[in-house]
């Protein structure tokens, strides 16, 4: 049901609940980041996290940054004229093996049953508690062309910090969610982003990330991290990439940084002095760039109430 | 009402093979990073927003994968079926 503190504007807050328990947002320009109660912490690496195997984003440049991409945001998010591509040049992921230590334990994996049943991957991650930011087409699938399929999903299951069959938090299965009006009712691609709340707060334990909101002149060619599930690997393994964003707009931020279909709802995070904070949620495969939903205000008014 | 792609995933003995991952490589137009697990019977359904070339990847739970390109033409669904695994 739409939230009348925040109504009329395509980000208006939905629940898949019947009623929503709202509370008004005195927002700031971030939510800080823990790395919960859990022991293992990775070692920090300047902006990117410290990964055996890793291409440092200078080195990936080289080939993979057109020398002018002042029209990207345009061409993605208004006219669909890109093609999608979500591995940009050479495929530089790396797994991550060590899944149950901050910053990695962050990440979810997602088991995601849609409302026909039909079983669908995705990536989520904590951003407190018992809440973790993901993409709307995550919680709420909309314009599948299949009866029965569109709508708010039946169940997610998370699996935080998940490798392979080993679950070190174990799993959560819940059916509350939150999205808003620009993606349930429109489909538009610049407000796909919701969340998942969950019946427990295991998020204590395993910690989150904060978000923040960037200016223009923060992101743009800045170096961006993602890490998630990807489906063309092995099932239920983690894997990382870093490099640079290529263009922003109000809505949405673009950067090459690889991904694969089970990386939708992934964190585009950056690293301040060691505290990661989220600036967009990964969505969607592009030609020459990926993309996902910038969090600017109005998104960070969201995130920060459907945390509380 | 959008074109969708209907898939088939079976094995070399052509049974159907479960929980299998399938997404898209690449399309016309951006995608979302989204990915369909098979069913019992070892198929998918992907939306396609629009008419135009796409490829899907498939993988299986070792990760072994492979993709296929696929027209889909205005108004009209489209199939793809890998063969995958022993």
């Amino acid at each position: 049901m739409a939230d009348p503190l925040n109504a009329q504007t395509p980000h208006t807050s939905l629940s898949s609940e019947p009623e929503e328990t709202g509370k008004p947002v005195e927002a700031g320009p971030s939510e800080e980041p823990s790395t919960g109660s859990a022991a293992e912490v990775a070692e920090d690496a300047g902006d990117v996290e410290a990964v055996e195997g890793l291409r440092r984003p200078e080195a990936a440049m080289v080939e993979d940054t057109a020398p002018d991409t002042s029209g990207l945001a345009d061409i993605a998010v208004a006219s669909f004229g890109e093609p999608a591509e979500a591995i940009l040049g050479t495929d530089d992921r790396v797994q991550i093996t060590n899944t149950s230590a901050y910053p990695w334990r962050v990440h979810a994996s997602l088991l995601i049953t849609a409302a026909d049943g039909s079983s669908w991957i995705g990536t989520g991650w904590f951003i407190g508690p018992h809440t973790l930011a993901t993409a709307g087409h995550c919680v709420y699938i909309k314009n599948s062309g299949v009866p029965g399929r569109d709508g708010w999903v039946r169940s997610i299951r998370v699996m935080p910090g998940r490798n392979g069959s080993t679950l070190p938090y174990g799993s959560v299965t819940t059916s509350t969610f939150r999205t808003v009006t620009g993606w349930a009712n429109n489909g538009d691609q610049n407000y796909d982003y919701g969340a998942i709340i969950l019946p427990t707060n295991l998020g204590n334990t395993t910690g989150w990330f904060g978000i923040g909101v960037f200016s223009d002149s923060q992101l743009n060619g800045s170096t961006v991290n993602i890490s998630g599930y990807p489906g063309d690997k092995p099932a239920g393994t983690q894997w990382y990439h870093s490099n640079r964003v290529t263009a922003v707009n109000a809505l949405k931020v673009f950067y090459t940084v690889d991904t694969m279909g089970g990386q939708s709802g992934s964190a585009v995070y950056r690293i301040e002095n060691g505290n990661r904070y989220g600036v967009a949620v990964h969505a969607y495969g592009g030609s020459t760039a990926n993309s996902g939903t910038r969090i600017n205000q109005q998104v960070y008014d969201n995130l920060v109430r459907w945390k509380a | 009402m959008s074109q969708v792609i209907n898939g088939r995933v079976r094995d070399a003995d052509g049974r159907p093979v479960a929980e299998a991952r399938a997404g898209y490589l690449s399309g016309p137009v951006p995608l979302p990073d989204i990915a369909a697990l098979t069913d019992a019977d070892g198929t998918f359904v992907l939306a396609a927003p629009v008419p135009g070339g796409y490829e899907i990847i498939c993988s299986l739970p070792d990760g072994t994968n492979a993709s296929q390109a696929v027209d889909v033409r205005p108004g009209e669904d489209a199939t793809v079926t890998f063969a995958l695994g022993s």
